[in-house]
């Protein structure tokens, strides 16, 4: 009577939850990894959001694949507004170096909430032989070829930039060399051990750097000086139009109700104006503590932002001068090829050698029981199959108690431990360690 | 002098230490669960940091880090689960010495030597930090290169009993970490058109699968460990003893442990400067350097023949290596604000929210030299924490080897699927899981090592980045070895690779 009861306030609080938005924990999808700027910008924004949503907001680092990972989970999310995305430039990017399909019309966007522009850094003793942009183009308008530069990948946001001054001044982007680098703190690192001549990233990647003397910034992509680098002049103070974007931004997935997208796009403009206060400090002022620019832009002038970068980046992505860059001097399948080589070489050494154990490989001499192997590999599959709609403690508990039947423990013992012990690492793993387990129907 | 007092009596404060001693059970923790890791625990205290003062802030971070460190070695002892990536140089010495019933023994040898890697992790860290930060900031792309590979050959030659075995499970491993996007190509390569696997194949659940669900198919399969306490001859206690109790024999290995941290010193100070050193390159990390010092372990042991099969000196130098690097990822992230590992990079983000900016300056500033110090007391004091705190948590996950199999392998599952889940929150990575298990058990029908498939996995992206990097800058091969830390290190890769061959031959002819 008192399970039927308890089911009963179950199914009823569930129902109640629908009306009020957030009710439960909002999950903000960081496409970049722990420690870098994106990352740092999402755990830092998350305690305001809590505060003035009312529910915990939990990051969760969807990296890899230069941004796709992410982005494209961020899209493809339930459009509940429980899944918050915090978007990148790639955006503008990865669909025409046609890694995803995925572009910003894939999300409701809320809002840009930072700018960084790119800006050429070089090792301080360099400074007498390039004091400015002007005299660095002229180097390489002379000596084409010549320089390494660096700061993220081949066709990263920072090379972008670079390539796209370039071509402004009418060379190419192959001018340059560009040495792909995994980010911009490796790239400083090659800076200052010589290995690059050049590095292009954001100024608050480099403060360290700057300040400590190592570097030194000698134009900055952008029409008026950065607060907190106003010693690094903007191009346009060199007569040079070019401006290099990079931008961060919060979005949902599209077909989110439009009353969920208006209860952010009204919060994050208070939390970046600093009208939230957590721990005693204020948004801005966190972020003017790392170097980090606090810009609000609302959603339509955000689209069409978007809309204007989408073409220009698409245009530079997709030129025959870029594509020129690109070809590396390994081709993607080389290395691959030859590791493959290694590997069938040894093998057949192997077999070669081990003739008489190779016969004694057969599953069956061994008495290896292939059915209980394909038991537990199926168990695996059903949780990959049923989970996301029954719900992890459902899932777990089920499939717990049928693995101890199988394996023979007895009831008395298997009941108990399955029904115990799964809600238990329920409530660890997902309340007080935050990982996002499915939730089901049930919301358990 | 004033500044070392100074920064003493902030430390020694009670809301310090109370951090200190929670986090370290946080970070045990943390560090214990399977797929969970030291750079999540961190990351997940980031919005805590809001509320405390610096001090308070960073000795949290560092106590986290190093118990979470630790702990991962828990979950590689008693379930074959490698809790970190760097645990994975030993996995398997580790967990024959819990199926000889002598886990008691292999943990507590894990948190002595721990402990007294990070201690000489800090000292190093305390006296020459300004100085190192120069020398780390002269490896170009070159060095890096030979580094890595000097990781990987050091898993796949010297760690491995036979060479081609050894080759096979690292071309697995380099050919594995080849899918998904190419950073230096900017194309997508083996991915069959799934979007998933554009990212790639992650470490972790890799390692979950390669290691801990193979476990359980082999156990299932019947051929799992029973034959290894049969091969390992080496002296001590007999199984049977093991099992007795658990208090009896963790009071023996407790009592064991100060004559073999003796009796290891030099050995120990040797494994401890390498990991240092190589958690002071920025990316190098603690894994490179766990892998590197098991293999000079190896190489200078007395009965290198144990190795892989049970060796405590193994285990003693690969985890004194893991827990100095941590100190050492300190060393560029305090100088030049350029992170070592993952989680320094998380604590440069809460240096500049606490208005603390990192560089030379920091240690000639007062009032940010204060802090610094205070940093390298909390380490010293994370470290004494981490003794009866390890402990503890030694004891508390020992009944897991109490429970019958029957019992345990279906729990075991539970958390392969939890674990391979959690890091990244996706499905996918279930089935990455999945898959590895069955290569792991597939592999080990043909004794083919583990361990270099997921270094390989691990560090295969960085091999070929490197690679390309330094095909692109130079024409001639011959630069390669043009600078003297990378000739050298070229020099010893090379060594290793055609040492074993040409000894062989030599001996033929002489034979």
């Amino acid at each position: 009577m008192r399970l039927i009861w308890l089911v009963a306030l179950l199914v009823l609080t569930g129902c109640q939850k629908e009306d009020r938005f957030p009710n439960q924990p909002i999950l903000l999808l960081c496409p970049w990894a722990t420690g870098g700027g994106t990352d740092r910008m999402s755990r830092q924004i998350a305690p305001f959001l809590e505060q003035e949503l009312g529910v915990p907001v939990n990051v969760v680092n969807a990296t890899g694949g230069a941004g796709v990972t992410g982005h494209s989970r961020g899209s493809r999310a339930r459009p509940d507004g429980y899944t918050l995305t915090m978007m990148t430039v790639e955006l503008n990017m990865l669909h025409w170096r046609e890694l995803t399909d995925i572009s910003w019309e894939d999300f409701e966007v809320i809002g840009m909430i930072n700018s960084d522009a790119a800006a050429i850094l070089i090792r301080s003793d360099d400074t007498e032989r390039w004091p400015d942009p002007r005299q660095l183009i002229a180097y390489i308008r002379e000596n084409p070829g010549q320089l390494r530069a660096s700061g993220t990948a081949t066709g990263g946001i920072w090379h972008l930039a670079l390539a796209g001054w370039l071509e402004d001044e009418g060379l190419s982007p192959a001018d340059i060399k560009w040495i792909p680098m995994n980010g911009s703190g490796p790239s400083l690192q090659e800076l200052v051990s010589g290995g690059v001549d050049l590095v292009c990233c954001s100024l608050p990647e480099a403060r360290t750097l700057l300040e400590a003397g190592e570097v030194q910034g000698i134009g900055v992509m952008a029409n008026k000086r950065v607060t907190g680098y106003e010693d690094v002049p903007t191009f346009q103070e060199f007569g040079i139009t070019w401006t290099s974007p990079a931008w961060r931004g919060l979005g949902l997935p599209k077909g989110t109700p439009s009353r969920i997208v208006e209860r952010y796009t009204e919060v994050i403009p208070r939390i970046l104006r600093g009208d939230v206060v957590v721990g005693g400090v204020a948004f801005p002022d966190l972020m003017a503590r790392q170097g980090f620019d606090v810009t609000w832009q609302p959603p339509q002038d955000f689209e069409q932002t978007l809309v204007r970068l989408d073409r220009e980046l698409g245009r530079l992505l997709t030129g025959s001068a870029f594509s020129e860059v690109e070809s590396g001097p390994v081709a993607p399948f080389e290395i691959p090829s030859i590791l493959l080589g290694i590997g069938a070489i040894s093998l057949i050494l192997l077999i070669f050698r081990e003739r008489e154990g190779i016969r004694r490989l057969s599953l069956k001499g061994r008495g290896i029981s292939v059915l209980k192997i394909a038991e537990s590999v199926l168990a695996v599959g059903i949780y990959l199959l049923v989970a996301e709609t029954l719900g992890f403690v459902l899932t777990a508990t089920v499939l717990l108690f049928l693995l101890f039947l199988r394996s023979g423990v007895a009831l008395r013992v298997s009941l108990p431990i399955a029904v115990l012990l799964v809600p238990v690492l329920y409530q660890i793993f997902s309340v007080a360690l935050k990982v996002p387990l499915p939730r089901g129907m049930l919301g358990w | 002098m004033e500044t070392l007092q100074q920064a003493l009596s902030n430390v020694l404060q009670f809301q310090v230490l109370i951090a200190v001693l929670a986090s370290a059970v946080y970070g045990i923790f943390m560090g214990a669960a399977p797929g969970l890791t030291a750079t999540m625990a961190v990351a997940l205290v980031v919005p805590l940091t809001f509320f405390l003062n610096d001090v308070t802030a960073l000795a949290t971070i560092v106590t986290l880090e190093a118990c979470a460190i630790f702990a991962g070695d828990i979950p590689t002892t008693l379930l074959r689960i490698p809790g970190t990536p760097s645990s994975a140089a030993y996995v398997d010495d580790a967990y024959t010495l819990t199926r000889q019933g002598r886990h008691f023994r292999s943990l507590a040898t894990s948190l002595a030597f721990s402990v007294t890697g990070g201690l000489i992790g800090t000292a190093i860290l305390f006296a020459f930090a300004p100085w190192l930060a120069q020398f780390a900031f002269q490896f170009t792309s070159y060095e890096y290169f030979w580094l890595t590979l000097l990781g990987l050959s050091c898993a796949a030659v010297v760690s491995s009993d036979s060479l081609l075995k050894g080759t096979l499970a690292l071309v697995i491993g380099l050919l594995l970490s080849m899918v998904g996007l190419s950073e230096v190509h900017s194309i997508p390569r083996f991915t069959f058109g799934f979007d998933e696997l554009v990212a790639g194949i992650n470490f972790i659940p890799a390692m979950i699968g390669l290691f801990g669900f193979s476990e359980i198919l082999r156990m299932l399969a019947g051929t799992a460990t029973e034959k290894i306490q049969a091969d390992s001859g080496d002296a001590g206690e007999s199984p049977e003893k093991g099992r007795k109790g658990p208090s009896e024999p963790l009071r023996r290995a407790v009592r064991s442990i100060l004559p073999s941290l003796w009796l290891r010193k030099l050995s120990t100070l040797r494994s401890s400067v390498i990991g240092f050193f190589v958690g002071m390159l920025p990316g190098a990390g603690a894994d490179i350097g766990a892998w590197i010092s098991y293999a000079a372990s190896k190489k200078t042991a007395k009965g290198p023949s144990t190795y892989g099969k049970g060796s405590l000196e193994g285990i003693a130098d690969a985890t004194s290596a893991n827990n100095s690097a941590l100190a050492g990822a300190w060393v560029p992230a305090l100088v030049f604000g350029i992170p070592g590992d993952s989680v320094t990079a998380i604590v440069i983000g809460v240096l500049l929210m606490k208005n603390v900016m990192p560089g030379p300056g920091i240690f000639t500033d007062p009032a940010q030299s204060v802090l610094v110090y205070s940093i390298f007391i909390t380490f010293l004091i994370a470290n004494l924490v981490l003794i009866p705190v390890g402990f503890a948590a030694i004891k508390a996950g020992s009944f897991l080897v109490r429970v019958p199999r029957e019992i345990l392998w279906p729990i075991i599952l539970i958390f392969c699927i939890l674990g391979a889940y959690s890091i990244n929150g996706s499905y996918f990575d279930i089935g990455v899981m999945l898959a590895m298990g069955v290569l792991g058990f597939g592999l080990e029908m043909w004794k083919v090592p583990l361990g270099p498939v997921v270094l390989g996995i691990i560090l295969g992206g960085r091999l070929e980045q490197t690679l390309i990097q330094n095909l692109t800058k130079s024409d001639s091969f011959l630069d390669f070895f043009s600078r003297p830390v990378a000739g050298t290190l070229g020099i010893i890769c090379l060594a290793l690779w055609l040492a074993p061959p040409l000894y062989r031959l030599l001996k033929r002819k002489h034979g």
